[in-house]
């Protein structure tokens, strides 16, 4: 990548690309538009997060920053560090549901994943690939399983199947019903998310030629 | 040289971009208007429509609430002017004010107008000189639309159908 091309991604697109993502996260559409902060534990999720993007080497902070960049460099390097950190969190708060039984599980399945994650020593297109199926199932149980669930419509047979696990889940299950905009919004913002994270710039490999001497 | 323009321009649109998504999030403006209207507010340069506005308090005199809403309406589209949703509130205070009870929907949102109106206003206050309300202070409206939100003892006094609305 030329110097002037990689400079407009990590200046420009890449943390125009996460902010939109940090942005797009908190978008509820019901009766009314509403942009929601991410709860206390989608921080700590977003920061486990990292961690593994930097463990997993898809985020290679000493890529952006480091003594040898310019000042400047170093600047945009600190604004994609903390783009990816803010819309890392913003995912989680995209993908956990808002309330009820549901919340706590994914809370629980999420934390115990990345810390599995980042236990071990995954490469970076381990990485990548792991985050899109985690993702990718998370926005399927989520606008898809549970928006069916807490479908306010439908039969009679469904109202009373779905008042008949409403009863037996003590009501904890079912959440508010969304507006079909923001499946399609969530979509958009994990794809936007899933790209960003694959143009981060890959670390460094560092090499040793081995030469003879007489050569 | 290009590279670091590039960069300059980078860091200060991504800077820009992130306090637009904290204002967002902060205000949580419902339409395209309240974004514009806010980002002018922030920075001085909101106007209401004086025409509107005009045509609003003439109708608010003529004690046609409806009517004045809708103009002040379009008059403040961002609701970002204080005297506005002062007016907006008492319209609602004066259309939900009964002798023998007052409607709790428009107590509701005429106490909703006047938080907004209070929330504009420099350091909270707000006094509006308009000799034909009774009512010239946001805080003095606010409480009185509280106080007819609240059920109490009170209520059943039969001379309250003598009291006066303001």
């Amino acid at each position: 990548m030329s110097r002037e091309r990689r400079g407009a991604t990590e200046a420009v697109y890449l943390p125009l690309l996460f902010l939109t993502v940090a942005l797009l996260g908190g978008l509820r559409v019901t009766d009314r538009v509403a942009l929601v902060p991410p709860p206390l534990f989608a921080l700590v999720l977003g920061m486990l997060m990292f961690g593994v993007l930097v463990r997993g080497r898809v985020l290679a902070p000493e890529r952006l920053m480091n003594a040898s960049r310019s000042a400047l460099e170093n600047l945009n390097g600190l604004a994609v560090i903390l783009a990816t950190f803010c819309a890392s969190t913003q995912i989680f708060n995209l993908m956990i549901p808002e309330s009820g039984l549901p919340f706590l599980l994914f809370n629980v399945f999420l934390f115990v994943l990345l810390l599995n994650t980042l236990a071990g020593a995954p490469d970076r297109l381990s990485v990548l690939r792991s985050l899109a199926v985690v993702v990718g199932s998370a926005f399927t149980l989520k606008f898809i399983v549970l928006a069916a669930i807490s479908d306010p419509g439908g039969g009679a047979l469904k109202r009373m199947l779905l008042a008949l696990l409403d009863g037996i889940t003590l009501g904890t299950l079912s959440q508010t019903p969304l507006h079909a905009a923001t499946g399609y919004v969530a979509f958009a913002t994990l794809v936007l998310f899933l790209a960003g994270l694959a143009m981060l710039p890959p670390p460094l490999r560092h090499s040793v030629a081995l030469i003879k001497s007489d050569q | 040289m290009r590279d670091r323009s590039v960069r300059a321009l980078g860091l200060v649109v991504a800077i820009c971009y992130a306090s637009f998504i904290v204002w967002l999030y902060v205000r949580q403006p419902q339409t395209i208007a309240e974004v514009t209207g806010g980002l002018s507010a922030s920075v001085g340069a909101y106007r209401i429509d004086q025409q509107a506005f005009s045509d609003g308090l003439a109708a608010f005199r003529g004690e046609q609430y409806e009517a004045a809403r809708a103009a002040f309406e379009r008059a403040d589209p961002a609701e970002q002017d204080a005297r506005t949703q002062f007016y907006i509130g008492y319209s609602y205070y004066r259309s939900g004010w009964g002798r023998f009870y007052n409607d709790d929907a428009h107590f509701k949102l005429g106490l909703d107008r006047v938080d907004k109106a209070i929330g504009l206003a420099p350091g909270g206050r707000l006094l509006v000189e308009d000799p034909d309300i009774a009512i010239h202070n946001a805080d003095e409206l606010r409480a009185e639309l509280t106080a007819g939100l609240r059920t109490e003892a009170a209520d059943l006094n039969p001379m309250r159908v003598f009291r006066r609305r303001k």
